[in-house]
């Protein structure tokens, strides 16, 4: 699969889904203008990436500094389908960057992880 | 001349100690501009980044939800529902202001009086959680419904995650069909 690179904007994050490498990156803020049209292009890349992958191994780094409710939804929908593809055997590991000076984005990021069953989670400070 | 008018309305929102206040059309497009200016206005002054970046998230929720919920809308037509979030727009007031320590948001917006009951009972609910309820709640709703899209609630859930007191909130009946909904939060 070719990789598939957005620019950040300012309502967008950056993303960086490079499937040859097995590497996976959400980085900035997100809250965009309509929530499906931005993530489900990304839902279905990772399906299918996902698919393929058999026992394989990827990482998922979320580096976000700003989410709104409705992309929480969508973090919520692509840890699921991580955690979904380690449950078959994968080994998956999922990064959480918070910024040191906001606790709200810490206590989420343990929110989120502690859903995981078979995926490794892994909470650590982000270098600002 | 309107000079005089015009002072008055800044004087009494100064007097509250309003530093920011729109009041008008809402569109996705106003949020992306209004919220670009929120930003940087917050980064030039000397808050931390934990309260700044609550004050921009509270923005978001009140401003979408006034997208999404406000019961005026000044144009139809049969765009996608995608197109009618960014052109649609809905009237709506909102204003940032300090006092003391603390930073307050204030927004408001017609909604149908049917949806009174409703989000009365969604509201208080919320108002009765702690931090650790809240947290169950945001990530209940979060689960709740498909696709992506989860209402309304995980919206409010969201503010009363980033405020330091409950949410306050108030109807105004305005008619049979009308009442003006009106939140606070402080952070």
């Amino acid at each position: 699969m070719d990789a598939l690179e957005l620019p950040a904007t300012v309502r967008t994050p950056q993303v960086s889904f490079n499937f040859s490498d097995n590497r996976f990156r959400l980085v900035g803020e997100s809250y965009p203008e309509d929530v499906s049209s931005f993530y489900n292009p990304l839902f279905d890349a990772l399906d299918e990436y996902l698919e393929g992958l058999a026992s394989g191994q990827c990482r998922f780094d979320f580096e976000l500094i700003y989410f709104n409710s409705s992309s929480a939804k969508a973090i919520m929908l692509l840890m699921g389908k991580l955690d979904e593809a380690a449950s078959r055997g994968c080994q998956v590991d999922v990064y959480w960057f918070y910024d040191p000076e906001d606790n709200t984005m810490e206590e989420l990021g343990e929110d989120f992880g502690e859903d995981l069953r078979d995926a490794n989670f892994i909470l650590e400070k982000m270098v600002v | 001349m309107r000079a005089q008018k015009l002072h008055e309305l800044q004087s009494q929102l100064h007097s509250q100690g309003i530093t920011f206040a729109y009041c008008g059309c809402i569109t996705e497009h106003t949020l992306t501009g209004i919220g670009t200016a929120l930003k940087h206005k917050l980064e030039s002054e000397d808050v931390d980044t934990r309260t700044t970046r609550s004050i921009f998230a509270v923005f978001v929720e009140q401003m979408q939800n006034i997208i999404r919920y406000s019961a005026r809308q000044t144009s139809s037509g049969s765009q996608s529902s995608a197109d009618r979030s960014r052109t649609h727009c809905r009237y709506g007031i909102l204003t940032i202001g300090q006092v003391g320590e603390d930073f307050v948001i204030h927004s408001g917006n017609l909604i149908e009086a049917s949806d009174v009951p409703l989000m009365r009972a969604r509201l208080t609910d919320l108002q009765g959680k702690s931090p650790q309820e809240l947290k169950i709640a945001y990530k209940t709703q979060l689960r709740h419904g498909h696709e992506l899209d989860c209402g309304a609630g995980v919206g409010f859930m969201e503010i009363a995650r980033r405020t330091s007191r409950p949410i306050e909130f108030e109807f105004e009946e305005v008619d049979d069909e009308y009442s003006f909904f009106a939140i606070k939060a402080t952070i």
